[in-house]
């Protein structure tokens, strides 16, 4: 039972982080509506791919092959790690402008409607990549049961895990209505960004795994630069929460180091390029409305 | 006097015991290793380019919970899944992610390692952690 509530619960973390972040930010927008209809059309789509992804898994369907599958994965997290950054300078943009927009009844931006889709597939990978490993967990769960007693416990174990979930979700809509607007968005801000480089590092990961396996690649890639495995291992619990969160590695090698630095310049260049290129429109709106 | 004596006696007689069975886990926990000290290889006719190792998974149990393995190699691990439960092989240290359903096998290449010690775990049951330790090649 221990067992069950743990993987639904922790399973369901990154998700609702996600969906938690973008539902809270939602709340203070006028088209909040709109933007709640493709985010909750994702979470649906995400259980399909998740009951897809877990097909393939347990063999019933041989759509994806090992090396395709492998490769699949590591599209899915890249994918996903670009939609985060791109969400974010999204955020930025329209968090700043949001007030402005207000007054002046712009409510629907065109700039706006493109990125629905942008939410749409975020809220369908977030929950159809971790929710895959919860559904085969469940399902293989499920066949075992026998006895009414177990079933009772397999399904209250099921609905105190999600429970779980669903308290850091208001968690988050709490954070957004009692911080300050300001200070909520920063640390969301920050936690999707990193988020971000966590998903890429995985995707990174898989492929040198997978694809990359057979090649032989210089050997300071594959050295450790360092060991804090003693201090705290990302085996442990709270480690492994830490290393699917935020990138944490206790023995990071070479490749880490290099996949992380070059997410992190890539991501502040595109973040100084965004203020400098959407300052000057800001100043002519002003002005213009001056 | 007596009482001190007998005390002593049982202390070191129940000592004795748990000394000798936790020597005996130990030595079922490491599977067995070659004259190097190395885990001995899975011999399998489809893998033969690279250094194979098996683990199995039964229900959170791990086996064997430790692989001693050379150091800057590329090796290959066949993981089973024996248990009544879907598993997860899990590792960031060696950065692997593999769901396997009941009865399920899979095989994962593993990049070439430093020398030290590397956990992996059944991310369903993750009270139990296996080790790899990789040792220099003499």
């Amino acid at each position: 039972m221990g067992q069950t509530i743990f993987v639904v619960c922790r399973e369901s973390i990154e998700a609702l982080l996600v969906i938690g972040i973008l539902y809270a930010w939602m709340d203070g927008r006028a088209d909040a509506a709109t933007g709640k209809k493709w985010l909750l059309a994702g979470v649906v789509g995400g259980f399909g791919l998740a009951a897809l992804l877990t097909l393939t898994l347990i063999g019933v369907s041989d759509l994806l092959g090992g090396e395709s599958r492998a490769w699949f994965e590591v599209g899915m997290l890249t994918f996903a790690s670009a939609l985060i950054v791109q969400m974010v300078l999204w955020m930025r943009v329209h968090g700043r402008t949001l007030k402005k927009e207000l007054e002046a009844g712009l409510e629907k931006s065109l700039q706006g409607k493109k990125s629905w889709w942008g939410v749409f597939f975020l809220a369908m990978i977030a929950v159809g990549r971790e929710g895959s490993e919860t559904v085969m967990f469940l399902y293989g769960s499920l066949l075992q049961l026998g006895t009414l007693a177990s079933y009772v416990s397999f399904f209250s174990a099921v609905a105190i895990g999600l429970a779980l979930a669903m308290v850091l979700f208001y968690a988050l809509q709490l954070g957004g209505k009692f911080i300050s607007w300001k200070w909520f968005f920063k640390v969301t801000e920050i936690m999707l960004l990193f988020l971000g480089s966590a998903l890429f590092l995985a995707a990174s990961e898989k492929l040198l795994g997978g694809p990359l396996a057979a090649t032989d690649l210089p050997g300071w890639l594959y050295s450790n630069i360092w060991d804090m495995s003693s201090v705290l291992s990302d085996s442990s619990v709270f480690g492994n929460l830490l290393a699917s969160l935020f990138a944490y590695r206790s023995q990071p090698i070479g490749w880490d180091l290099a996949v992380l630095g070059a997410y992190w310049v890539a991501v502040i260049v595109i973040l100084k390029w965004q203020t400098k290129a959407k300052l000057e429109p800001v100043a002519y709106v002003t002005a213009e409305h001056a | 006097m007596k009482f001190t004596r007998i005390f002593f006696l049982s202390s070191f007689i129940a000592l004795m015991t748990i000394n000798s069975s936790a020597f005996a886990s130990e030595a079922a926990k490491t599977a067995q290793l070659d004259a190097d000290g190395f885990s001995v290889e899975m011999n399998d006719p489809r893998y033969k380019k690279l250094k194979t190792y098996l683990v199995e998974m039964k229900d959170g149990v791990l086996t064997p919970a430790e692989l001693v393995v050379p150091e800057k190699t590329k090796f290959r691990l066949v993981v089973r899944n024996l248990g009544n439960k879907p598993a997860e092989f899990e590792s960031n240290q060696l950065r692997q992610e593999k769901v396997l359903f009941m009865g399920a096998e899979t095989t994962l290449v593993i990049i070439p390692l430093d020398v030290g010690s590397y956990d992996y775990f059944d991310d369903f049951a993750p009270t139990t952690h296996g080790k790899i330790v990789v040792k220099a090649k003499d």
